[in-house]
């Protein structure tokens, strides 16, 4: 007979007013035991357990930090951010209180709090990896790339395997133009752990880029539609070294990159791609490709969208905005990582936007239903119930004069298909877009409208609706758009 | 037992004849005489709601009753029920086809339901079948011309009438009413000036005479007409329109709690009057069915009607009271730009449909026909149906390419319009809602399920109706303009070119002399249309924040999604 029986028989006897033993464990247990819960992913469970604690001892700093840890897990920053806080003032807290309360202030948005909080870790833990990288991020975000940079190396040089901290510096080096040490870096971003791995199973080797006489190479659409479409440039280079390709690719993006690659054979899904020899991402060939700033494959055209769809959905528009009107494609809101980078739409499309545009909203997930509640001056027409894939997304932008949007995939579609895009960028946007620029090596139709200050969306928002004001007045509809910004950045 | 219920109610002893009536009908539910005499009572001195089911009763038991049909038609029409009254008031024309009485009912209520074409055909048949001078019939037409703006036929109708029956009173007012609503207010007060003399204390002369004194300014003298209509009435006080008419002259006045009071005794009396109140449930089922159907999902997988180059309608949408009369009389004052007034068409069709497309469903489920081989161009039908309509109304001008067609809440089958005429501008007046709730309160208004009779059932219907636009926004690609009826009044060329170029049409200068538009805009907005524009109307609800304070909450949250500031 177990204890557990015992109790068991001894209820059973007592049905009416069963007697609840309460056995005290020492706070350290508790706290281990809601831990577990937590690594286990149990976190109502050890949310339970630290609220029990934080009954019997308020304030109990442990208690506090782990159920920020909790709060972080469930997606609620902010709550995170207080309970660490509050964690913090009860004094003494360790370098992994700094260090977290540093990631937290980062998410959101806190900058200069996450940077303070940082070096505090540091302070008093010089030999945490972790807590360099996580001051390295809020350097970033704050654009200070020489102590972004300086922080990975440190994280690096403590523990050369913490791959979050090779892809940071990454994205440095990358953001600067050191394409060549940045690529190198750039690699790591599949050790990441939760980054997922686009790799097939295999014992076949990654490709190194040189020419396969005979044999298939299997290319993989890694990443987001964004990176997939910014990175088929190079598909053209890798076959003239590997004439025997096979690409796999999301279904969203199967109809369009058979569109553009009809030689190419394509797969959404990894499994019956068949024998190969060798497999690449496609976000592994800047890198094969030796790809400098100065040396980036730009063609004013990369992606034709497909003309029966292009057909159906001019018609499709013509009936919707029909006449001499300046239709303007608009996409507000990505996934929610990266962070930052979306817009509310009753943001973007402010009322004083001038007389004769139709806005086309190319916005598909969750934001879209943000359309509803749109009632601003320039009529707006809701594509997105109707796009399947990417397809559509290209066909639709075809018929428009401007497309602008955050940094989504929508940008890299416009752009590579030679459409004037208008891209509003964070304060610390994506590597590809570079420091300071107005314009784009990757994309010459592009221009960046950039935040000077982190956070700040109005004041982009602002230049964005002057600039199509200045459009408007400048060329009548169907005359063609500005894409040049000049010598000063927008 | 019968015969003695019969003699008993003729000899004026109701409470006899009534439980004579009810004993016989206790062994006998189907004795139709026992159902004439209980009708009877009820009609002179029960709710309305029990003359009626008396009447269903006695047409459940004989079909063919024409009197019982007649009767429930008008009693329909008169408590606002014109849909259904139509419905036996053209069982009473298959019945009687050389009626003249049956003809005139069928005017009286297609004159009242919107329809005041198809209205004005039965009024001349009636009139033909009694031999051409009757002048009741022809003050009858007379009215339906008014609607149809046919100002001066209407006219030389009344002084036809009047020549024949120089003493009817319905007839002085209806003259009367005409001569206002074409801003005549001299010829409108000499009329007056004559039928009081011959019926000095008729109360609805003097309402007649309070609306033209308020339309000329003397708020005061309007409301010492009322204060007369008071002195005279059996009880001292007034009925639900003098009490709407009185709350319109104290809010002139700003006297805005005792308007408000008014507004509030004039629904109470309304609600008891008629036996209406809001009905909820259909309402919510009604928007929970569309919301199902409707989806985003379903839509990719519907065909949309083709688009002709006929004229094309422009449907100006909006809850009652938004400024969609507004927005009408402005845009038709385009020469490109007819007047459709408020169409009856689109709820017509949701009626019809399932009939048309052969569904055992209801609309909107039966617009699952559509995908069936032999209904994949039932949208095509709908579309034609809907324009052949409004081709029997003649209202198209020379030279137009679009007529507006305003009738409100036609949002709420929104989904429906896009299938239909996917290339339709929708316009969508919006205002702010606790002015629209105000206002819609204030008004005598049978829309939307009969929500206008309560402040808090008008809040609500203007909730759901707006999350069904929302919906609708959401989930399908619409050629929408939202406009500001705040904007219009602000800035009114501004307003009209962005609407002008959203249709495709160049700016003219006629749209902003709208009030110059001799047009008659029949809704409870006609004379306001008439004026220029105004900003005592923008923000009215600041007058009557304490007694709107209940529906604020109702409201708030689409207060703010529209984007207006705090209450």
């Amino acid at each position: 007979m177990d204890l557990c029986s015992n109790w068991m028989d001894a209820a059973s006897q007592h049905r009416a007013e069963p007697t609840i033993h309460m056995v005290p464990l020492p706070l350290v247990s508790v706290l281990k035991i809601a831990a577990e819960y937590e690594h286990a992913g149990r976190y109502d469970d050890a949310a339970e357990l630290l609220r029990t604690i934080l009954e019997a001892v308020p304030n109990q700093r442990d208690a506090l930090h782990l159920l920020g840890v909790l709060a972080f897990r469930k997606n609620d920053p902010l709550a995170a951010m207080r309970l660490m806080e509050q964690a913090i003032a009860q004094g003494a807290s360790p370098a992994l209180f700094w260090r977290n309360l540093c990631t937290l202030y980062e998410r959101t948005g806190r900058y200069k709090e996450a940077m303070a909080a940082g070096r505090r870790a540091i302070e008093l833990d010089p030999g945490d990896a972790q807590a360099q990288h996580n001051l390295g991020i809020a350097y970033y975000r704050l654009l200070r790339i020489d102590d972004a940079v300086a922080c990975a190396r440190r994280a690096i040089s403590i523990d050369p395997t913490l791959a979050v901290a090779h892809f940071a510096l990454a994205e440095a080096l990358l953001v600067q133009g050191e394409f060549a040490a940045g690529w190198e870096e750039y690699e790591w971003r599949f050790q990441i752990p939760d980054a997922g791995a686009p790799m097939p199973n295999t014992d076949r080797p990654q490709w190194d880029g040189a020419p396969i006489a005979n044999g298939r190479l299997l290319l993989i659409a890694d990443q987001g539609f964004g990176d997939v479409i910014q990175f088929s440039r190079y598909i053209p280079w890798v076959r003239e070294r590997c004439p025997d390709l096979v690409l796999a690719c999301g279904g969203e993006m199967l109809s369009l990159l058979q569109h553009n690659f009809p030689w190419l054979p394509l797969t959404n899904r990894l499994e019956p791609s068949g024998h190969f020899s060798a497999f690449c991402p496609l976000s592994g060939l800047p890198r094969l490709h030796g790809t400098r700033l100065e040396t980036i494959p730009a063609t004013p055209r990369s992606i034709y969208a497909v003309p029966d769809r292009v057909a159906d959905w001019k018609r499709r528009l013509d009936v919707l905005s029909p006449g001499p009107k300046r239709r303007v494609g608009i996409v507000w809101a990505g996934r929610a990582n990266p962070p930052n980078r979306s817009v509310s739409l009753s943001m973007l499309a402010p009322t004083a936007m001038p007389d004769g545009l139709v806005l086309v909203a190319l916005q598909k997930g969750p934001a879209q239903r943000e359309i509803a509640g749109y009632h601003g001056r320039a009529p707006l027409i809701n594509l997105g119930p109707e796009i399947a894939d990417f397809s559509d997304t290209a066909a639709i932008i075809e018929s428009l004069e401007l497309v602008v949007t955050i940094d989504t995939a929508v940008a890299h579609l416009a752009a590579s298909m030679g459409k004037p895009v208008w891209i509003m960028l964070p304060y610390a946007a994506d590597w590809r877009w570079l420091l300071g620029r107005c314009d784009s090596p990757w994309y010459p139709t592009a221009r960046l409208f950039r935040q000077e200050t982190p956070g700040q969306w109005e004041p982009v928002v602002a230049r964005v609706a002057e600039a199509l004001s200045r459009m408007s007045a400048a060329f009548p509809a169907c005359s063609g758009i500005e894409t040049s910004c000049g010598s000063r950045c927008a | 037992m019968i015969a003695r219920a019969v003699q008993a109610h003729t000899a004026g002893e109701l409470q006899l004849a009534e439980r004579l009536s009810l004993g016989l009908l206790e062994i006998m539910p189907t004795q139709c005489d026992a159902l004439r005499v209980l009708y009877e009572i009820r009609k002179s001195n029960g709710p309305p709601n029990a003359a009626e089911t008396l009447l269903r009763r006695l047409i459940a038991v004989d079909p063919n009753d024409f009197k019982a049909t007649c009767e429930l038609a008008l009693s329909l029409m008169n408590s606002g029920g014109l849909a259904e009254a139509e419905l036996h008031a053209r069982n009473a024309v298959r019945m009687a086809p050389e009626n003249a009485q049956a003809h005139n009912l069928m005017g009286m209520i297609l004159t009242e339901a919107h329809k005041p074409h198809f209205g004005e055909y039965h009024y001349r048949r009636a009139l033909h079948l009694s031999g051409g001078r009757d002048p009741i019939l022809m003050a009858n037409l007379a009215w339906n011309l008014k609607n149809q703006g046919r100002m001066e036929q209407a006219r030389q109708l009344y002084v036809d009438s009047t020549a024949l029956a120089p003493n009817v009173w319905q007839t002085l007012l209806g003259w009367v009413r005409l001569e206002e609503a074409d801003r005549q207010f001299d010829q409108a007060a000499a009329i007056l000036d004559h039928a009081e003399k011959q019926f000095p204390d008729c109360a609805k002369l003097l309402l007649a005479r309070a609306v033209l004194l308020r339309r000329t300014g003397n708020f005061e003298q309007a409301l010492a007409a009322l204060d007369q209509i008071a002195r005279l009435s059996s009880d001292g006080a007034l009925d639900a329109d003098e009490l709407l008419e009185k709350a319109a002259l104290l809010d002139r006045l700003g006297r805005y709690d005792e308007a408000f009071s008014a507004i509030e005794d004039a629904n109470h009396l309304a609600r008891r009057a008629l036996g209406h109140d809001y009905l909820a449930e259909p309402a919510q089922g009604l928007a929970t069915r569309l919301k199902g159907f409707f989806t985003a999902e379903r839509l990719r997988n519907l065909p949309r009607a083709g688009i002709l180059a006929a004229p094309q309608p422009i449907f100006v949408l909006g809850f009652p009271r938004s400024g969609t009369t507004l927005v009408e009389q402005m845009l038709s004052a385009h020469p490109r730009i007819s007047a459709g007034d408020e169409l009856p068409f689109i709820e017509e069709i949701t009626a019809v449909m399932p009939r048309m497309f052969s569904s055992p469903l209801a609309y909107p489920e039966a617009l699952a026909e559509l995908w069936m081989a032999d209904f994949r161009d039932g949208l095509d039908d709908l579309r034609d149906h809907y324009l052949r309509r409004f081709r029997q109304l003649n209202l198209m001008e020379r030279d137009t390419a679009w007529f507006t067609d305003k009738m409100p809440l036609n949002e709420t089958h929104l989904g429906l319009i896009a299938l239909m005429f996917p290339g339709a501008p929708l316009i969508h007046v919006l205002r702010h809602p606790l002015d629209v709730v105000l206002s819609v309160f204030g008004n005598n208004l049978t829309h939307g399920f009969f929500c206008a009779y309560r402040l808090e059932t008008a809040a609500r219907h203007y909730v759901l109706i707006m999350d069904l636009v929302e919906h609708y926004r959401r989930e399908m690609a619409l050629r929408y303009l939202p406009v500001r009826y705040e904007d219009i009044v602000d800035d009114p060329e501004s307003s009209v070119r962005r609407m002008l170029d959203f249709i495709g049409e160049p700016f003219d200068e006629r749209c902003l002399q709208f009030h110059e538009n001799r047009r008659f805009a029949r809704t409870a907005s006609y004379a306001q249309v008439t004026e220029k524009l105004y900003a005592r109307s923008r923000f009215r609800y600041r007058h009557y924040l304490t007694q709107l304070e209940p529906i604020v909450p109702i409201l708030r949250p689409i207060i703010e999604r529209l984007g207006y500031g705090p209450v």
